[in-house]
């Protein structure tokens, strides 16, 4: 985006009655250019929001964040430069460069981290946050040649990865990729020394939008896909396991393979991280899983689940695995070495990521790994992505069972040691309850997406309750997979938010996260804030068993009700006060 | 020459929205950016990534109005291909 296409996304008119996006940039330079880039990659990315970037005072970047009141903003940008370190580091401030004075200078940075490094760990806890680190060059004021690295230098830029290290830590704060900046902005070409003396905004132009760019798309958080679905021939190995047999396929640099390896080894890497990998293969079925068993195979084979191989079309196989995994196509991406197959499953699937994998080309395949680390990235693993994979060969375990014996649900969850944990209160690291907001459509009481400025809200909110709920039984733990939130104001219980994963299913956890409520708060009545969606038809079975009739917004449930129409609970229960 | 006319015309229209087209064309320098130096530092950013060509403060103030900035740049060859030029 250039400077004239930033101004003329911001000269667009908005519906007079559009939401407005506050946000706040901190920054010691003149924003200039970086506020309306700014300004304008947030609009384009909520066309709907009337976007507002408020900026602070010149050269006082750590005054700007200490000043802020956090909850007044939806985003907070931090863009820190040398000189907002120490103004030495600068060339507006005419200082001292001695020799003499470089340790204190190095004393006097650190200070200046650490000061900002509590500001921003104080604001963060209202706002989500997001920090660009110095990107411009340090002047050259050290004794050494510009080509060589002084220890002043080195000590400076420890500190710095030092701060970040230790911000990044915090959840609702996020850090530039410096190596993605320099992509976008290569060093050389960013700092405007012109520009600087002039108007005190150090940036060129196209180093501004670079900044803005990332700073928005950070931000933007988007939520992650969930599975991928392989191929095998070709794509996750080289060759065709019938021309060449078992040990004829292979993926190392022996035989200028090894780019299927690096790939096997990515795959391997997303599926630690609790992504679901499933394989679609028109191979001969004995064959491939003998493949798929060889002992140098990168990617640990239990990852892989479930396998489809048979003759049959690919969209086939994506129906059954989406059908395994539980999951909609929006949040799968299909890899396959042929066009053709990747055609037929968009065509099939048109919400689905299909991508055709470039088997002759090492560059395309790097690109396409960058491009599978941006869909599926995430900020932070949680201990259910350790489970995922886990629970859903549990579910299909359970299934199967009690399609085979023919047995009840209540016979199931009777000899299931199934125990159900809630932990009532606040705990503003639990991303895994904002992730679940997030991403459940299924068993959703409306379908509303919480944004991160608006989960923080909730947790500053002295009026509102989060409840979470954790299960396991005997086929293995799922994890977290219920939450709650609501208001309780003059004993009136209204619940606002609940969703539950679809692999927690048919076990009546839905009716006891009910029971708790009517316990935990006395109440004699529940209001919910129900709405139906296209795709919440579980959530609105589930009400309309236990209350007879479809249900509608306005929704309320009395304890009589509820407890007249329960089935038998036989899940053993504990709470856990938090926050 | 028409297009050289309407790229100008496009960058001052970026910075001065509530500006027609006929206003920008009558308009002077002075009248638009004296009062607003944001507006001044934006106008010659965006004339400089438009056309390539780096013009100070009080070089735009000179020049006065957009006729002769359209002059001026009209007095470059190839205006908008030429590499960065600083006129002080």
């Amino acid at each position: 985006m250039n400077l004239i296409e930033a101004l003329e996304i911001l000269n667009q008119a908005l519906p007079e009655n559009a939401p407005p996006l506050r946000a706040f940039l901190a920054c010691g330079l003149t924003p200039l250019h970086l506020q309306t880039f700014l300004a304008a990659h947030l609009r384009q990315r909520s066309p709907q929001h009337r976007v507002e970037v408020s900026t602070g005072l010149f050269g006082d970047l750590a005054g700007n964040v200490e000043r802020l009141q956090g909850s007044s903003y939806d985003l907070l940008f931090v863009v820190i430069e040398w000189q907002d370190i120490d103004p030495r580091l600068g060339i507006r401030s005419l200082g001292s460069w001695r020799v003499v004075d470089l340790p204190e200078l190095m004393k006097s940075a650190s200070l200046a981290l650490a000061r900002l490094e509590q500001s921003l760990l104080r604001v963060s806890a209202t706002v989500p946050t997001c920090v660009c680190l110095p990107t411009l060059p340090l002047p050259p004021l050290f004794v050494t040649p510009t080509y060589q690295a002084c220890r002043y230098e080195l000590q400076l830029r420890q500190l710095v990865d030092s701060f970040a290290v230790s911000i990044s830590n915090e959840s609702s704060l996020r850090v530039v990729s410096a190596q993605r900046l320099d992509e976008f902005s290569p060093p050389h070409g960013r700092f405007d020394i012109r520009s600087e003396l002039m108007a005190g905004f150090p940036y060129k132009v196209s180093h501004a939008s670079a900044v803005a760019s990332l700073l928005a798309l950070l931000s933007q958080n988007p939520t992650p896909k969930k599975g991928l679905i392989t191929d095998l021939d070709d794509t996750l190995w080289r060759g065709i396991l019938g021309e060449v047999g078992t040990e004829g396929v292979s993926w190392h640099t022996d035989q200028h393979t090894h780019v299927h390896g690096l790939y096997q080894q990515f795959l391997d890497s997303l599926a630690s991280a609790g992504i679901l990998i499933a394989a679609a293969s028109k191979n001969d079925r004995a064959l491939a899983e003998q493949a798929l068993e060889r002992k140098d195979l990168i990617i640990s084979r239990d990852y892989i689940y479930p396998i489809e191989i048979h003759w049959s079309r690919k969209s086939e196989s994506a129906q059954r695995i989406l059908k395994t995994w539980n999951i909609g196509p929006e949040s799968v991406v299909f890899i396959d070495d042929s066009p053709m197959e990747v055609a037929e499953v968009k065509a099939a699937f048109p919400e689905m990521e299909c991508i055709v994998f470039p088997k002759n080309d090492s560059l395309a395949i790097w690109d396409l790994l960058r491009r599978l680390r941006d869909l599926f990235g995430k900020s932070a693993v949680s201990e259910e992505d350790s489970l995922r994979l886990k629970s859903i060969r549990g579910a299909v375990t359970l299934r199967e069972s009690l399609e085979l014996t023919g047995g009840s649900l209540d016979d199931f969850l009777q000899g299931a040691d199934a125990f159900i944990r809630f932990a009532f209160g606040k705990q503003g690291a639990d991303k895994r309850a904002f992730e679940l907001i997030n991403k459940t459509n299924q068993f959703n009481l409306n379908g509303r997406k919480l944004d991160e400025s608006g989960w923080l809200r909730l947790l500053n909110d002295p009026d509102a309750f989060i409840v979470t709920a954790t299960y396991q039984d005997k086929y293995g733990p799922l994890g977290k997979i219920a939450v709650l939130t609501g208001r309780l104001r003059d004993k009136h219980l209204e619940v606002v938010t609940w969703v539950m994963s679809c692999r927690a299913f048919s076990r009546r956890i839905e009716h006891h996260c009910l029971k708790y409520l009517f316990e935990k708060f006395s109440a004699d009545e529940i209001a919910f804030d129900y709405e139906a969606t296209t795709r919440n038809g579980p959530l609105q079975d589930f009400l309309r068993e236990l209350l007879g009739v479809t249900p509608s917004p306005g929704l309320r449930l009395s304890r009589n009700r509820f407890f007249e129409r329960i089935p038998p609970l036989s899940q053993q229960i504990e709470e856990v006060v938090c926050g | 020459m028409a297009e050289l006319s309407d790229r100008l015309v496009r960058c001052f229209s970026s910075v001065f929205p509530a500006l027609t087209q006929e206003e920008i064309r009558a308009a002077t320098v002075a009248s638009l950016v004296d009062a607003d130096s944001l507006a001044s530092v934006t106008l010659l950013a965006v004339i400089d990534e438009e056309f390539g060509v780096q013009i100070d403060l009080e070089s735009l103030l000179e020049l006065e109005s957009f006729q002769k900035i359209e002059q001026y740049l009209r007095g470059k060859d190839g205006a908008g291909t030429v590499p960065n030029e600083t006129i002080k």
